[in-house]
This record gives structure tokens, sequence and C-alpha cells, in this order.
């Protein structure tokens, strides 16, 4: 059965990128006060708080950050709950909140997460981003995050013949989405000449096939049917939402060209909402790697399995594809503040779902999938979201 | 019954340059790294296990970024190779010019051994035979 009764009735994100000379609380509240008393939602009406950082802890030394960030923002003494769950922090905390709507505790919350990473070197960046996966086993032999993905490109290169070509223009087409989104971290188109820069991070990926180091917060709210009303006329529905695990260790995947919680979560949330990949009008994935674009595209049902990059050669993700794929530029190109990014992709949802994209509006905008992925791939969250009155 | 195998030990055997598997005493699967439960029938009941240190490569990365800690040993291969005993493990990999990553073939033999660095500190490593 499709959930009935969640509703997103205001979504925004700060801008993404070096915020130099401002603080994790300082870009949380700003992202709460842009979805709350900005979009017309007072705050005395949020009943709880769902909240998603990755690992504040190392980047700016600071736990228990839920309560710390919400009395910030002025909404000290409702219950707030922070969600780790790595890269998929932020979906973690959407869904939490999903369930806390449905189940009728709350009728209004709050969905909000945030990362500041810019203040700490590459080096201690790659160590905190290394600490999502197994330390025991993989981190601890010097394997990186960078290094996860490129272990799954080389891969599907085996496999299905992708190029290093293939994946530089996952990159162009991110760096093109976001040249025209005021709030992405880079705003420059880039030539495939350039993404094919061999400054190789974790062969065979180079620079321009990751995402930066990004500081950055999102917020959502969410209401009941009941409620939503007050606030809105044209709210968005979630109407079907899965989550996967899987190991944290590549080592134990059968298969590395293919990530088993994102196959397992998106049949998860397709199925809950009555949907199929194919009445999707358009996708957000976790675009970490261009890799994980390519992979994303096939796990979430868009594309047979080692398809997923002729699609991107052939233009079918673009923003004016037949099923555009991070049509306001993605992890790639708007940045990826870890704990804010799913919420961030509920946003992009939300935003062109109601029409509301500006330049980066997809023409067919009724129905849509969110895929936010964590770690090596060990969580993965998806949710399909309809427009109210479609 | 042997004594319950640890993942200190695990880890201490690599460092002493030897490697031991775990092996579920109720169903014989051989597990690398370990696991507190079988992958096959879901038994917590683990022994060692001598493993023949036969494997193919299954894929693969050459680090050129790296934390602190691994940043003078950079670029070095992680690969992911498959022993001859099913299981699938991470390590070093070595035998091959980490610029001319396009040379390394997926599914070559390799060999297990070790790798020692100059702090004496030891990977799980293979080589092609």
């Amino acid at each position: 059965m499709p959930l009935n009764n969640t509703n997103i009735v205001s979504a925004a994100q700060t801008k993404f990128g070096a915020l130099n000379g401002v603080s994790l609380r300082e870009i949380f509240s700003e992202a709460v006060d842009k979805a709350t008393i900005e979009a017309g939602v007072p705050k005395k009406d949020i009943q709880a708080a769902f909240i998603g950082t990755f690992i504040p802890e190392m980047l700016v030394h600071q736990g228990h950050t839920a309560p710390l960030l919400l009395d910030f923002a002025g909404l000290k003494g409702i219950p707030a709950t922070r969600h780790e769950a790595a890269c998929a922090s932020g979906a973690t905390a959407l869904r939490a909140a999903i369930m806390a709507i449905e189940s009728g505790m709350y009728d209004t919350v709050l969905v909000a997460g945030a990362e500041k990473m810019t203040s700490s070197t590459t080096n201690k960046v790659t160590e905190a981003l290394a600490a999502a996966a197994d330390d025991q086993f993989e981190s601890s032999i010097g394997l990186t995050f960078p290094g996860v993905f490129g272990i799954a490109a080389v891969a599907h290169m085996q496999k299905y013949g992708t190029t290093e070509e293939d994946m530089a223009r996952v990159a162009v087409k991110a760096h093109k989405n976001a040249s025209t989104n005021p709030l992405a971290q880079f705003q420059k188109e880039i030539t495939l000449e350039k993404a094919m820069t061999p400054r190789y991070i974790a062969w065979p990926l180079k620079l321009f096939d990751c995402s930066p180091i990004s500081d950055g917060g999102a917020a959502l709210v969410l209401t009941s049917n009941e409620k939503a009303k007050q606030y809105t006329d044209l709210p968005v529905k979630i109407t079907g939402t899965g989550q996967a695990s899987a190991s944290m260790n590549l080592c134990d995947r059968d298969d590395l060209t293919s990530f088993s919680a994102s196959v397992d979560a998106s049949r998860q949330a397709y199925k809950m909402a009555g949907l199929e990949a194919k009445d999707m009008d358009f996708a957000v994935v976790h675009d970490c790697f261009t890799i994980a674009e390519i992979i994303a595209s096939e796990d979430i049902g868009f594309f047979k399995h080692g398809e997923g990059a002729r699609a991107v050669h052939d233009g079918i993700t673009a923003l004016d594809g037949d099923k555009p794929i991070n049509p306001m530029g993605g992890l790639k190109g708007v940045g990826h503040p870890v704990g804010a990014t799913g919420v961030k992709q509920a946003v992009v949802l939300y935003r062109e779902l109601i029409g509301d994209a500006g330049p980066n509006q997809v023409s067919n905008h009724d129905t849509a999938v969110m895929h936010n992925f964590g770690g090596t791939g060990a969580t993965c969250v998806v949710n399909v979201m309809r427009r109210a009155d479609v | 019954m042997s004594e319950k195998p640890t993942i200190e030990e695990y880890l201490q055997n690599i460092q002493d340059g030897q490697f031991k598997a775990y092996k579920c005493v109720d169903c014989g699967m051989v597990i690398a790294p370990p696991s507190g439960s079988c992958y096959g029938c879901g038994s917590s009941n683990m022994e060692w296990t001598e493993v023949s240190g036969k494997g193919k490569l299954v894929s693969f990365t050459v680090i050129h970024i790296a934390p602190d800690e691994f940043v003078e040993e950079t670029p070095y291969y992680i690969a992911i190779v498959e022993l001859a005993e099913g299981t699938r493990v991470s390590a070093r990999l070595l035998g091959y010019d980490p610029l001319k990553p396009e040379e390394v073939k997926l599914g070559s033999d390799v060999k297990m051994e070790f790798e020692t660095i100059e702090s004496g500190k030891k990977y799980l490593a293979f080589r092609p035979t």
C-alpha cells in the first residue's frame, strides 16, 4: 500500500561549497530558517526533529549534534535525534520522520542535515570519510573512499566495457546542470577534455570523477495530510520508501558492478508506491563518484545492467533527456556536505516536482525517485515521491 | 573443538607473516576476513583453518591520494582477491607498476605473500604467479 499521509510542505538548502567563516550550527540554522519561517511554517509548529550529520566528531570535534543544532536554530526543547549512516545519514533521518508521521505520533516534523568539512585538510577529510568503510579489514590496509569506487569502476569496465570517457561524461553533465544552479559549489561548465585530465585520485577515478569536499545544510518540513493545507496548496507526497543494508567490506560482495542495497531499497520503494521504474519521470541519485551515478542508474531500474554508460552518452539522462538524472547538478556539481546530502536530494525532488526548479526544471515532473547511498554502499535509502495533485 | 578465533589474532597473524582464515565448524565454509556468523549456514561456531594462498584477481584500484598514514606509500594497489577456498579478501597487490594499471588483467592467478613497509608493519598482499 502506498504511504498516504506524508507530505513535504517546504524544502530548502543553503549554498553548498567552502562556506568560510561559517560554522556547522550556523549552516544548519540557515537551512532551517529557509524551510520554516521563510516558507511560512512557524517554528512553534514543529513537534520533533530528525537530524542527519555524518562525522562532526572528526571534522569539527563535536558530537551529540541534534540538541546542539536545534538549540541554535531556535527549536530547543522538542525531541531531536541524530541519524548517522555515512553519506545516507540525511535520508535515514528522512525515513525516520516518514515513520513518525505515518504512525500518527506527530503531525509536523523537521528533517535537516548539515556538515562542515572544508575547515579540515584534504587528508583529514579523507581519513574521516574512510571511517565509513570497514576500518579493521579495509581502511587499515590503505583503501580509501575513492578507492572503493575505483574498485567498482574497474569491475564495471571489465564486465561491461565502460570507459574512463563514459565516466567523464557524467561529470560534464553534472557541471552543466550545476552551472545554472546558484546554490551549487561549481557553477562552471567543463569540457570532456578537462574532465579527462589525468589527475588520478584512485585509478581509474580522476579529480573530476569525484564529488568535492563541501559545507552545507538542507531542511524539509513534513506534515500529515490534515496539516499540509495550512502551509501550501501543492505539497509533495512521499508514497514509497525503502532501505536496505549490505556488507561494509567490498571483499564480501559477490558482485562489484552493482550495489545490492540500492537494488533492494529501490524494489521496496517502488513496491510500496505501487509503481515501477518506468513510471518515474526523473531521478536524483547518489553520484559521490561518476561511476556511482552510472551504477545507481542501473540499480534503480532506469537502465539494464551495463547500459548506464550508454544512456549518459546518448543524452537520455541529460536535463532535456527522456530520463533526467540529477537535474540540478548532483553531488558532483552541487557539492557533498555528507550529512546534508540525503536531505538536499529530497529538496531537489520537491522543487522539481512542484515546478520550482527555474532553468533546471525537467519537463515531466509528476513522479520521481531519490537514491541516497551510504559509505561503501552498506546502507541505501530510496524514496518515491509524487506531486499531490497527480 | 579449538578455541574460538578472534579478530585480534587474525590481524596479529598477518603481522607475524602468516595467514589463517575462519572456518565454520558446522558447514565447513571458509571465511576471511572474519565474520561473527557464517554466510552459508548462520552458525557462529568458528575455528581456524589454513588456506592454500592461491587466488584470482577480482578487481583493484591504485590509490594516489591517501590519508596521512599512507601518504608515503602512494601510489599503491589495493585488490580484491578470491582465494581458491572461495572467500574474498582485500589486500595489497605487488608485482605491477602502479603507474601502468592498464596492464593488470582481472582474473589473473595470484599467490599470497606479505608486504612489509619501512615501519615494520605488514600487509596481506598478493603477487601474480
